[in-house]
């Protein structure tokens, strides 16, 4: 499972959908759409730069969220990446019944995965993509293991997207191979791969990966971003 | 659900945080009971705090505007506020718990000075986040944690105050988990930090209440200032179980348009940040708002879990002042009372003065929650 993080409708609507449609043509997987919100505290200096900038110059979440169902996304599967205040204002209800025939999944990084709970008693049926991190522990993994969503989102650094990573430290593929023993679900990395390399040694470890950081820096250039995403596969 | 109060608190972090708040809540339940811990808290409450501070009967400023008012002096403690009441709790359980290092945010300062304090007392590595624009209005601060040792962190995102303070905390936290505590200074954040510091802070409520006893008879009201709200919740603590009437104030700023105030009840609604389900300004489309305040320890879009839940079961009565009344009262305690309040506690003071009509003749305790220092250098 390949996947490219994007911020929604940055720099601006146009140029996001020029980015979306290269990360489809190009042939990943999955796709995960960042919603913008103004205090996204688990992304990293680039991330959340490009995030300020958007609502800055007018994005609005709601719009975002509303252009999920014009997107073409062919085989692709669509997530949405976004903090738990976007989708309690939006209503969490409503928000399932509204993008459940969308959306594959919803990674809510401030909302771990004991919370998910909250989600679902709630009446939310779209999969919240469950974490397991370095500081997870045996009896989290074996939660995580059997969580609703279609993939573990395993995060391969301690700390915030755009972070360097060791793909080759024991610690990572011991963790993986741990997760493994318990469940049959894929286990995408992500946070800290940047280039073909960094991808490569991921999907030695894992299932797939999701690249952030490195393409949101290109997001403004739509050929450079295109031609990004297509050297890493 | 744990955690929560009523319908408001959670733990809504970053899956990485969650053994250490797991870590931190287990220490917290099993020391906050242990002989020896409450051994160790109450030897520095009283010995390097100064604990119990008083209450002190305001009687040129009773006499002048006809109600009876009673001050909690937390503005006497060392360091100059309630903080140092909640910084030195958590320090020696980050000692307990065998940490080296403490990070904190600081909106005022007062937080961030009483946490620069405790890491030095017990030779904790220490590092304090601060907006940029509350660091330039806040200067005396800056330079007290700076002098204390404190490694101080200037943010410049956003809104460069308090809430931006806490994102980069966040951050570092979630860098740094495995040797770092994260001091929170007020009733917000993830389980267990709101049921936590208010435990701690309980001792100005159980001391105020202890203070009325001697003199036989309880206040009528209690008033406390409230942006997180750790120095409300830390007095109203000791009056829930009675008939006082309870309020908390507040920042009003300079009018209720967006933008202008600090008004995560009065004119917030319910959201998730920072750890919790609670108040917040925010837009229609649920993006945090910019807030503003005088005073810059209130100066933050969200409020503690509880008071949410105190606001919705109607026990407590939320209100607001705002900057210019503030100021005056800043001023007006200084001249009757010989007392420079923080401007932070001079939105409570305001409140009533303001409504001194409404307080007539009754017994009134306002917490005041800090010195002015900090603030007496400022144009207000």
């Amino acid at each position: 499972m390949r996947g490219i993080y994007i911020v929604g409708n940055y720099p601006d609507r146009e140029s996001f959908v020029k980015c979306f449609d290269a990360v489809i043509s190009a042939g990943y997987e999955f796709v995960e759409i960042g919603v913008p919100f103004s205090e996204p505290v688990a992304d990293g200096p680039v991330i959340a730069s490009a995030v300020q900038e958007a609502l800055g110059s007018g994005v609005k979440a709601g719009d975002v969220l509303a252009g999920l169902k014009t997107l073409s996304k062919g085989k692709a599967k669509l997530y949405v990446m976004t903090y738990a205040n976007i989708i309690y204002n939006y209503g969490i209800k409503k928000f399932s019944d509204d993008f459940k025939d969308v959306l594959s999944g919803l990674i809510i990084p401030d909302v771990p995965n004991m919370l998910h709970s909250y989600f679902y008693d709630q009446g939310f049926e779209i999969p919240l993509i469950p974490f397991v991190t370095p500081e997870s522990r045996e009896e989290d993994i074996k939660k995580a293991a059997v969580m609703q969503g279609d993939f573990i989102y395993f995060i391969g650094i301690r700390g915030i997207t755009g972070g360097s990573v060791d793909l080759s430290s024991p610690e990572i593929s011991e963790r993986i191979q741990q997760i493994k023993a318990f469940t049959d679900k894929k286990i995408v990395m992500g946070f800290g791969i940047k280039d073909k390399t960094d991808a490569d040694k991921a999907l030695k470890v894992a299932d797939g990966f999701v690249v952030g950081t490195a393409a949101v820096k290109l997001q403004k250039n739509s050929a450079e971003y295109s031609e990004f995403v297509k050297s890493l596969l | 659900m744990k955690g929560f109060f009523g319908d408001f608190g959670g733990m809504f972090v970053p899956e990485t945080l969650v053994p250490a708040l797991e870590q931190l809540e287990r220490e917290f339940n099993m020391l906050k009971d242990d002989p020896e811990f409450k051994k160790d808290l109450a030897r520095y409450s009283t010995t390097y705090i100064g604990r119990p501070s008083p209450v002190y009967y305001a009687s040129r400023m009773s006499e002048e505007y006809g109600v009876e008012i009673y001050l909690k002096r937390e503005d006497l403690n060392h360091t100059g506020s309630h903080k140092i009441n909640n910084t030195i709790a958590q320090a020696l359980l980050t000692r307990y718990m065998g940490k080296k290092r403490i990070i904190a945010e600081t909106g005022a300062g007062q937080h961030g000075v009483a946490t620069a304090t405790v890491a030095a007392l017990f030779g904790l590595d220490c590092t304090v986040y601060m907006g940029a624009v509350d660091a330039a209005r806040q200067k005396p601060n800056v330079d007290r944690m700076k002098l204390l040792g404190a490694k101080l962190e200037l943010v410049h995102d956003g809104s460069k105050t308090l809430k931006d303070a806490t994102n980069a905390a966040m951050r570092d936290w979630v860098k740094n988990v495995e040797d770092t505590h994260y001091i929170i200074g007020s009733v917000i954040g993830p389980h267990p930090f709101p049921e936590m510091v208010a435990h701690f802070q309980s001792v100005i409520g159980r001391e105020a209440r202890a203070s009325f006893k001697e003199m036989g008879f309880l206040p009528d009201a209690v008033v406390a200032c409230v942006g997180g709200g750790s120095n409300a919740i830390g007095i109203f603590k000791g009056f829930l179980d009675t008939s006082c009437e309870l309020y908390g104030i507040e920042a009003g700023g300079l009018s209720d348009n967006e933008g202008d105030h600090a008004m995560a009840i009065g004119k917030g609604r319910a959201g998730i940040l920072h750890g919790c389900v609670t108040y917040l300004v925010q837009t229609a489309d649920g993006q945090v708002a910019d807030v503003h305040s005088i005073a810059a320890g209130l100066d933050y879009p969200g409020i503690g879990p509880e008071h949410s839940y105190l606001h919705g079961t109607g026990r407590v009565t939320y209100d607001k002042v705002r900057d210019e009344d503030a100021v005056f009262a800043f001023r007006e305690l200084a001249r009757r009372e010989g007392i420079v309040p923080a401007v932070e506690s001079s939105h409570a003071i305001a409140y009533v003065l303001k409504n001194k009509d409404k307080f007539k003749g009754r017994k009134v305790l306002i917490n005041l929650s800090g010195r002015g220092d900090k603030d007496s250098e400022r144009d207000i």
